[in-house]
Parts: structure tokens; sequence; C-alpha cells
């Protein structure tokens, strides 16, 4: 009876004993991890383009963290540009990064990873767009449109967080006209306009000649000028 | 009037002008990782090394530890006595026979044939 008693306080202790050591070696090892991710990220910071690739290829954690950090503010603007909604934005965004990870070896290296990964955060948003519109299409929402899908209910504006106060409400006016834009329009428009890319970098981006972005920007003025003539 | 619209026109037009890039929401690295996780990213490509590690710290693997540690002890309190008890009573025979032994009392034949002098 007394050596089963003994017994199991040994037991106990024993546990309590390995479960707070390995609680502290825990703690350690996650400061230790972050140190040295945070050493990591710096030296990141001072690597070329070619050698986050190759981070980015090897499993690195540091180098995708690195990434994010580095080009997640540009993926969200240009996302939140295109389906002009944050949650969406962000949804976006997150597949855009999770699709660098899963594809950056097929990534040959042929532009720039910036564009790569516009090229990617344009295509998702779209996407996102288009399934929204079928789904409107084919839903049960159907009956609330009338003629060429236009909805009859007022979608709410849109506020873009990085307007200036008193350009809010014209920049509201203008994004409800960016949504009536064929896609490659409001891409180049977007990609130009709010993430501040050259007509070169847009073309880069789009896969297309500088002299395509021009006559698509030229375009897309025409349609804004005529979409926002027409009265509210 | 013309000259009105047309100006609110450009006015729109040129409002994207200037305009500050839109961050993205705060902890969005953390939620991304979240959601790699949860479609078992890390698994096929090693980004959740701490992945195996992390599970032994989920509140239902401590308790079961516990539960595990506890049932152990019980099992060894239960056969401790048990077997306290066999060991008395194999004693108790031991002694017995000891003393048969001593006193010649296994040789006797309590079994009588009564037809053996007949």
């Amino acid at each position: 009876m007394t050596v089963s008693i003994y017994l199991y306080v040994l037991c106990f202790s024993i546990f309590l004993f390995g479960s707070s050591v390995l609680s502290c070696f825990f703690s350690i090892k996650k400061q230790h991890d972050f140190v040295s991710c945070t050493l990591k990220i710096q030296i990141y910071q001072r690597l070329n383009e070619q050698e986050l690739i190759q981070g980015l290829r090897n499993n690195d954690e540091t180098a995708f963290k690195w990434l994010v950090d580095a080009y997640q503010d540009r993926i969200f603007n240009t996302a939140i540009g295109i389906v002009q909604n944050a949650a969406d934005a962000e949804d976006v965004a997150q597949e855009v990064f999770i699709q660098v990870y899963r594809s950056i070896h097929q990534f040959k290296g042929d532009s720039k990873l910036s564009t790569w990964l516009y090229r990617i955060a344009t295509t998702r948003a779209l996407d996102l767009l288009r399934s929204r519109k079928s789904k409107k299409r084919f839903g049960f929402m159907q009956r609330l449109f009338g003629e060429n899908n236009e909805p009859i209910y007022e979608v709410p504006d849109f506020n873009h967080p990085g307007i200036a106060l008193e350009k809010k409400e014209d920049a509201a006016r203008l994004f409800k006209a960016i949504r009536q834009l064929p896609d490659n329009q409001k891409t180049a428009f977007t990609l130009h306009k709010l993430e501040d890319l050259s007509y070169k970098e847009v073309s880069e981006v789009m896969n297309t000649s500088v002299a395509a972005v021009e006559s698509l920007m030229h375009r897309a003025k025409l349609n804004l000028r005529k979409i926002l003539k027409k009265p509210a | 009037m013309d000259n009105q619209r047309n100006n609110r026109i450009e006015g729109a037009l040129s409002s994207l002008d200037g305009s500050k890039r839109a961050a993205a929401p705060d902890f969005f690295y953390t939620r991304l990782r979240a959601r790699m996780l949860a479609r078992h990213e890390g698994g096929e490509r090693g980004l959740t090394k701490n992945k195996s590690r992390e599970w032994m710290l989920r509140p239902v693997y401590i308790v079961s530890a516990l539960l595990l540690v506890l049932a152990i002890n019980v099992f060894v309190f239960l056969k401790g006595d048990n077997e306290t008890t066999t060991a008395t009573a194999d004693n108790n025979e031991s002694v017995q026979q000891s003393i048969a032994a001593e006193y010649s009392l296994n040789d006797i034949n309590s079994v009588y044939d009564l037809n053996q002098d007949k």
C-alpha cells in the first residue's frame, strides 16, 4: 500500500518535472527562433532578388515572411482597387501569396518578382469579380437585376483608405465608374493610377506592349468621362 | 453649367492623383499562415516545421497525458494490492509444506486397503 502511494507520487512528480522542463525548452526555443528570424530578415534585405527567389525555392520561411512583408501593401492596394472591398482584397492578397509559395518553382525569372506578383494579383482580383458576377447572374438574386445585368439597388460607395478626405467624394464617384470598365482597362487604370506604375511596368504586368497600354489608358479615360457625365 | 460639370468630371478623374497606398490589415502574415496551415500547406512543403511539436502543447493532449498517468497510477495501485495478498497466501502454503516435510506428514498413507489382509 505504502509502496503504491510512493509510486503514485513519484510518477506524478516525474510528469510535472518533465512538463515544466518541456515548456521551458519550448519557450527558449521560441525566443531563439524569433531572434534568428529577425537576423535572417535583415540579411534578406541586403540580398538581391535572385537570392530571395532561391530562398523561397528552398522553402525558407524567413524568405517567405520577408516577401510578404515587402509586398503585402502593394498587392493589397492593387486588389482593393479592383475588387473595391477590403475583406475581398485581403482574401485576394492571401491567395496571391499562397500561389507564389506553391508555384515559385515554376517562376522562370524572365520578369521581375514584383511584376509576377502584380500579374497574379490582378488575375485573382478579376477572377473574383467574374465569379461574383456569374453568381449574381445565375443566382436567386437575379430578380433584383434589370436589363444588361445592371443592379437595380444601390451598391454602397467604396472609400479607398489612402485618399485624402477632401477628395473622398470625387474618388467614390470615380471608383463607381471604374466598376463599369472592361477588365483590361480597369487593370491598366488601377495599376497606373493607384499603384503609380509606369506604362512600361504596366505593360510588363499585362504582358503587352507600351503602346497597347497607352491605348487602354486613353480608352479608359474616355469611358470614365462618358460614365461620369451620366446623371447619378 | 457645362463648365461646372466638366470640372466635376476632371475633379473625379484626378482624385486618385497623389493618393497613398492602402496598407494591408494588421496581422496579415499571421492570418496568411493560418490559412496555409488550414490547407495543410505546411505538411507538404515543410513551412510548418514547428507544427510537429505544437500538438504536444494542445490542451487535449496535455489532459490526455495527465489522465494516462493517473490511469497508470491507479493500475499500479490496484495491482500492487493484489500482489501483496497473493504473496501472503504463497508464504502460508510454503510454511505448511515445510512443517509437513519436517514431521514426515507427507508420507502418511491415509488410504487403507481393507482387502489386503484377506
